[in-house]
């Protein structure tokens, strides 16, 4: 059986979700992963280590309706000093809001880079209302779907799959209003000082 | 905004912002919700970009130059976008039939994006759907991209200047 590198390409990533799921995969996973947060100094360090796995999964969030900037730098590094052996390239993208369809121009990127580089894809988990599940009674659905994605990619059975809160659009505003209090009132900010329409103190 | 610098004069009586944003300090977004959540409004990360987005906020046309990179805004405007979010705020509405998050005080805004390079037709269909996307998230009232090669950015920014002055 092949080895698994983990890449996160989050700009938090020693502290963001990708982590977490990340190891969720991990856990799950019967093929032996190693992990690694991409900084600003590791790029070819990485890119070099990548020729010891037969597989990469890139773990990264949705910013701005694409690759955050950060990973964005990671693949041209990549593209410039390429593996000697190329791994299959497997992707695990969360975004914030609930529709995991949101991911998909991202995806279409990443299918971009990987087709014109030269790399197989493997198996891509898109994942919605990935800032909050973790903590929230949906917590399974993420795990379930990490576990597919980590059982695909070791018996190189891949998959593309999807998941996000079984929830309605109403209801999951409801709930990420009460998350995103929550994390306000952790620095003492409440919800009408959250919802200031001055923007850098104009109006 | 820019991502390269451009030879082009701008009325000084004139409502336009130039953004060079190569010749700008703006760090990568960290992803702390900073901006949503402990100062709502504000990046904690006090560098150029905090005299860039509130100006993306005013505007009601907007002209973004940005190269190609896999289908996508490259590193300069896209550290820029990110940057952005203060002008939003952390809670959610449905808009379009998504989820997105509330505007503060966001004019919705005209975009032109000229996107430049060399740049394949399977990269032009994935910037397309990538801009459709970001009208959800930046206001975008309408949006015209314009693929061009880079030596004739300037050529079409003018064009753009002078429609816009009329
Ligand atoms: C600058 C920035 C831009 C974001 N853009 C989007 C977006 O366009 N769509 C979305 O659904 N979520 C967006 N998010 C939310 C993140 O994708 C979400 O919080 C994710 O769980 C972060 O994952 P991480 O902790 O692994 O970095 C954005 C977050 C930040 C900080």
């Amino acid at each position: 059986m092949g080895k698994i590198m983990i890449l996160n390409g989050s700009p938090r990533a020693p502290k963001s979700n990708s982590k977490r799921y990340a190891e969720i995969f991990s856990k799950y996973c019967t093929a032996e992963t190693e992990y690694y947060n991409i900084t600003k100094k590791n790029h070819l360090e990485l890119c070099a280590k990548m020729e010891d796995y037969s597989d990469v999964l890139f773990v990264f969030p949705l910013y701005a309706d694409s690759l955050p900037v950060v990973f964005l730098n990671f693949l041209k590094t990549l593209e410039a000093n390429p593996p000697r052996r190329k791994p299959v390239i497997s992707i695990l993208i969360n975004c914030g809001f609930l529709e995991y369809q949101q991911n998909k121009v991202a995806i279409r990127m990443m299918k971009f880079f990987c087709h014109q580089n030269h790399y197989i894809i493997g198996s891509i988990l898109m994942l919605g209302s990935g800032e909050a599940i973790l903590d929230t009674p949906f917590r399974y659905v993420a795990t379930r779907n990490i576990r597919k994605l980590a059982q695909s990619i070791a018996s190189k059975n891949y998959q593309l799959i999807r998941a996000t809160m079984p929830l309605t659009k109403k209801l999951f505003l409801m709930a990420s209003t009460i998350y995103w209090k929550r994390f306000g009132q952790k620095f003492g900010t409440t919800k009408e000082q959250m919802q200031t329409m001055e923007i850098e103190g104009e109006n | 905004m820019s991502d390269k610098p451009l030879d082009i004069s701008i009325r000084q009586d004139s409502e336009t912002r130039y953004f060079d944003l190569s010749s700008l300090k703006i760090a990568n977004c960290m992803g702390c919700f900073g901006c949503w959540t402990k100062t709502p409004g504000k990046c904690v990360i006090r560098d150029d970009a905090t005299k860039v987005y509130p100006c993306i906020a005013k505007s009601d046309k907007v002209l973004y130059v940005s190269r190609l990179k896999y289908g996508g805004y490259d590193t300069i405007m896209k550290t820029m976008l990110e940057r952005a979010i203060p002008v939003q705020q952390a809670f959610i509405r449905i808009h379009n039939g998504e989820t997105h998050h509330v505007q503060r005080a966001v004019v919705p805004k005209e975009a032109t994006i000229i996107a430049y390079g060399n740049i394949s037709d399977e990269e032009k269909d994935i910037f397309r759907q990538l801009v459709a996307r970001n009208a959800s998230n930046m206001s975008f009232s309408s949006h015209e991209i314009i693929f061009t090669t880079e030596s004739m950015v300037e050529d079409q920014v003018k064009r753009i200047l002078e429609k816009w002055e009329k």
